[in-house]
């Protein structure tokens, strides 16, 4: 007879039967878990690590400067809402400008501007600029958008978050060789 | 040995019970995703939702007397 039977005489048959019910119970009791965890998120008002906060909150304006003065395929790093807050705002290819939070959504390195599409440098992370969708790598959410507003002046300012994108823009695909169209597509 | 039924659970309870965690797993997971891209207005349904998951468990695990005949002696 093994040692752990020895330690333990239960009766094979009852060891089955009382067994499943004990089972139940915590598989009902880890469930009762999730939803603990779902209620501390719920009512939990300070947000999460990495979660931007709540539209509508501190949302002071920033000068970024003269619009002109960034050509394509440059960036320019800044803050926007505290010192901790690090955006890089860029002019894409095409000539459109955006911002994004430096933040890597995978483990939270600081992403760079290079090659027309944003890096991160810690795990080869890889997120298109048009609109922050990851493309390549570990990462598998969008960076958080900055909004911009371009005044009269031709100054340019941030001036909020955005929200964050659901849809896989198509040319996603066009801008990491290693996602194959047949795959954006479908 | 005698047992008594009343412990005994079908295997259609246990499923239900490993299909309402892997529900659970899967609710909890996709929420907490939605948290942090900053979508809180799914949090209260999903806790409802995920309320009456439990009660089912627990309701399974703890109150169904006999669900089955069990195992014959």
């Amino acid at each position: 007879m093994a040692l752990w039977r020895r330690s333990f005489p239960v009766d094979l048959a009852d060891e089955g039967r009382f067994s499943r019910r004990e089972f139940a119970r915590f598989l009902a009791l880890v469930s009762a878990g999730f939803t603990a965890g779902l209620g501390y998120l719920w009512l939990r008002k300070k947000p999460l690590e990495g979660a931007p906060e709540p539209r509508g909150q501190n949302e002071v304006p920033v000068a970024l400067g003269l619009a002109a003065d960034l050509r394509p395929g440059q960036s320019r790093l800044f803050t926007f809402r505290d010192a901790q807050d690090r955006c890089i705002l860029l002019r894409t290819p095409m000539g459109e400008l955006r911002a994004f939070r430096q933040t890597c959504t995978h483990l939270g390195c600081a992403v760079r501007f290079r090659n027309d599409r944003l890096e991160c440098p810690c795990h080869e992370g890889f997120f298109e600029v048009e609109r922050g969708f990851p493309i390549q790598g570990p990462p598998t959410r969008p960076l958080s958008g900055i909004a911009l507003e371009l005044r009269s002046d031709g100054t340019l300012w941030a001036v909020g978050d955005l929200p964050k994108p659901t849809d896989l823009p198509a040319r996603a695909g066009a801008a990491c060789p290693r996602i194959l169209p047949k795959e954006v597509e479908a | 040995m005698s047992r008594p039924h009343r412990s005994h659970l079908s295997d259609a309870a246990l499923v239900v019970a490993l299909l309402i965690l892997g529900i659970q797993v899967y609710l909890f997971e996709t929420v907490l995703q939605s948290v942090l891209d900053g979508q809180r207005a799914l949090l209260p349904g999903a806790f409802a939702a995920s309320l009456v998951l439990t009660a089912i468990a627990l309701l399974l695990a703890f109150k169904v007397p006999r669900i089955d005949q069990g195992p014959k002696h």
